[in-house]
């Protein structure tokens, strides 16, 4: 039986493969793209908007969907650091890669999405917030997480790699580490609440669009139901990583902590679930569970896909590989289209007004997931990222001192003895 | 070292936890004193400012408008905006508001043709506006004096958020080029300023019927319900729309049909901005995060410390670097 020890980069296999090249092609035409927006605004070329749907994919499906999925750094962490589950400390880097990837591609999209960006300056002078908006705390929150916790927390690999290849630089690498070591706590105390704090904004957003969103979703307890389905999302992030890389690179899995993150994904959305319904029984609008037509049809699809999963993940059948990678991905799918629906599937404009993403707005938003997998694919073979055992060190220890004479990956001695 | 850093931490949680209780008290205990005006009040301080005597407004009598649409020529002539003349090339007819249109004149008619209404749109200047209540920077301002919500280009981001929490569909983006601006009705605020000559809005100024007058909030109200007083059953409901909707808006409207087919959707009494007052409590003096906060913060500094000397005895024992 495999068991989790330590972080090994994926060795032997090529960074600069065609698949790499492949997708740098496309980003570099999606970036091109991005630029063309730039020129010509957000019109009718570039996207499907419109006043009646003002919001299109690249604010409610890169940031609102996808920094839920990228929330497996908050979610993980504050169970493996604030509750001492012990199990879940080697699958922490996994979990901050990913949150790191989809907050910054996210927040680019951002960027990208506003009509007068050069305004944003204004958020560094708190004077000037408007504190009553939902979309000012996350504007706050989110950049301050993207940029400081979450990248802090990202270094200790980067810091293992220039340790490694750049013996020069070892000093300097270390004495950062130290320094980090001192603050950590802190650091990830700030990384736990400030998610907590935007990922229930993102649902705020949407208590602001009043009776257009339907009466299913809208709901004062709307950021509390989202913040909580951003956690479980985490975990179904981080458990198909881990699962691919089994897939993909034919790395051992650790039973036990799969076990444990199936676990907490199950009870994660038992409760998630039970409290959805008592939140839509307490405001009275259950019968709309059954009569509201294609609304109703849509929350059952969410509920079926989110809680169908999570029974057979707790099922014996959730234990075979296969079983389990379906199960993820069908609950991903289905909280995905949960942190979808109040902007999108379930958010009546006016009329007979109607939108749909142009071409241009899908290739842009397919772009910025696309930078985000390219970060990951070369992350994790320059960095250990993805969980192993010492065996496995060792084994990419003397695979590397064989081709990169001269670097020494084993018999570590700390400077100071 | 004089402490360790267990000590450290506990002291800092002897220290903090105190006034951590007293904060999560806090937090929660003053909003049941409050009533639910203060409630609104405190969504959007800037209110305070406007005298509710002083606030400008229209009101429009939809029984009285004959379709003209002459108030649409003159909203474009005094806001100095290109007509919208995209659908023929000739004429000036806009299929909503939006980025060349702060006012509009539609029509509604019945299935069967028997019935029908004029109605007009532009901004109802609510007292407790969603779209400035959403901005982040105050990119929508609410005039202390009149009332009047305006846009303010040097604060916006350009976010569309506005749109999203206008419950009437107001504020219109500019959706070509690279410098949008989102355009509203601001009641002629910045043409009136230029010429003191002009003394009311655009429209109020060239409505052959007087459909839309224009006056102070209470002014307007009181002229509605003389209306309906005297013309007992004639409008819908016997309501004056925007007395109590969305919270109050300073535009008011009389109808003879039913106000959800005037484009007046049922918005309910509650201003937009008070659905966040559970949130707001959370936030209340930043007590909950910050405890929060300080509360992760020790327990995680507690495991790490485990957590580091596990990692350094596994070193020892592995040769192999400990990795955080």
């Amino acid at each position: 039986m495999t068991r989790w020890e330590r972080s090994v980069p994926v060795y032997g296999i090529p960074v600069l493969t065609r698949g790499f090249w492949g997708l740098c092609l496309f980003i570099a035409f999606g970036l091109v793209l991005t630029g063309y927006r730039e020129v010509v605004g957000l019109g009718a070329s570039v996207s499907g908007m419109s006043d009646p749907y003002a919001w299109g994919l690249w604010k409610t499906f890169n940031v609102m969907v996808l920094t839920g999925l990228g929330s497996g750094g908050f979610a993980v962490g504050i169970a493996a650091w604030v509750f001492n589950n012990k199990k879940l400390h080697s699958v922490m880097r996994v979990a901050l890669l990913t949150s790191a990837l989809a907050y910054w591609t996210g927040l680019a999209m951002l960027g990208v999405d506003v009509g007068r960006p050069w305004n944003f300056y204004w958020v560094i002078m708190p004077w000037q917030w408007n504190v009553s908006s939902p979309l000012l705390e996350i504007a706050v929150c989110m950049s301050l997480y993207a940029s400081v916790p979450l990248l802090l927390e990202n270094l200790p690999p980067i810091f293992e790699y220039i340790i490694y290849e750049f013996p020069k630089w070892r000093g300097v690498a270390e004495t950062c580490e130290k320094l980090m070591a001192k603050v950590y706590p802190f650091i990830i105390g700030l990384a736990y609440i400030l998610p907590m704090m935007h990922q229930s904004s993102l649902g705020a957003l949407m208590v602001l669009g009043g009776k257009r969103v339907n009466v299913l979703w809208q709901t004062p307890c709307l950021p509390l139901i989202y913040v909580w389905a951003a956690a479980f999302l985490g975990y179904n992030c981080v458990t198909l990583c881990l699962l691919l890389a089994k897939l993909s690179w034919k790395r051992d899995l650790d039973p036990v902590v799969m076990a444990e993150l199936n676990k907490i994904t199950v009870y994660l959305i038992y409760a998630w679930t039970a409290f959805r319904f008592l939140d839509i029984l307490v405001r009275g609008k259950i019968l709309h569970v059954f009569t509201d037509g294609y609304f109703s049809f849509l929350f059952w699809v969410e509920t079926a896909l989110i809680l169908g999963s999570a029974y057979v993940l707790s099922t014996e059948k959730g234990k075979k590989l296969s079983t389990m990678f379906n199960a993820h991905l069908l609950c991903a799918v289905g909280g995905m289209i949960y942190r979808f629906s109040p902007t999108t599937l379930a958010f009546s404009a006016k009329g007979s007004s109607f939108y749909f993403p142009a071409m241009a707005e899908i290739i842009v938003c397919v772009t910025f997931i696309a930078i985000a997998v390219l970060g990951y694919l070369v992350a994790v073979k320059y960095l250990a990222i993805l969980p192993g055992t010492n065996a496995d060190w060792n084994k990419m220890a003397k695979y590397e001192e064989k081709v990169k004479p001269g670097i020494q990956l084993t018999g570590y001695a700390p400077a100071d003895h | 070292m004089a402490m360790t850093r267990r000590e450290a931490f506990k002291n800092l949680a002897k220290g903090t936890l105190p006034i951590l209780a007293a904060g999560c008290v806090s937090a929660v205990l003053p909003q049941v004193a409050h009533a639910e005006e203060e409630d609104r009040l405190e969504a959007n301080p800037k209110y305070h400012k406007t005298d509710p005597a002083k606030a400008l407004g229209l009101l429009y009598d939809a029984t009285r408008c004959v379709g003209c649409k002459s108030c649409m020529v003159a909203c474009s002539q005094y806001n100095e905006l290109t007509p919208d003349t995209r659908q023929d090339g000739i004429h000036q007819a806009p299929p909503a508001l939006n980025s060349y249109t702060k006012n509009i004149i539609k029509l509604w008619r019945s299935e069967d043709g028997s019935d029908h209404s004029y109605f007009k749109q532009q901004c109802m200047h609510c007292i407790d506006p969603g779209c400035m209540n959403a901005c982040m920077f105050g990119g929508l301002q609410k005039d202390e004096a009149t009332g009047v919500v305006w846009w303010l280009g040097s604060k916006c981001v350009g976010c569309r958020y506005c749109e999203i929490a206008c419950p009437f569909h107001i504020p219109a983006f500019q959706w070509d080029g690279f410098n949008p601006k989102i355009v509203k009705c601001e009641l002629c605020r910045t043409p009136m300023a230029k010429d003191p000559t002009k003394k009311q809005p655009g429209c109020t100024k060239v409505c052959p019927t007087n459909a839309v007058i224009y006056g102070t909030r209470p002014e307007l109200l009181k002229e509605a319900k003389k209306r309906i007083a005297d013309n007992p059953g004639k409008y819908y409901q016997s309501k004056v729309f925007g007395e109590h909707d969305a919270g109050g808006t300073q535009v008011l409207y009389l109808s003879r049909v039913a106000f959800d087919k005037i484009g007046l959707p049922d918005v309910g009494d509650d201003s937009i901005p008070s659905g966040l007052k559970y949130s707001h409590m959370a936030y209340k003096w930043l007590a909950l995060p910050i405890a929060l906060y300080a509360g992760m913060v020790y327990f995680a500094g507690k495991n790490f410390k485990d957590h580091s000397h596990h990692l350094a005895e596994e070193q020892k024992e592995t040769g192999l670097r400990a990795q955080l």
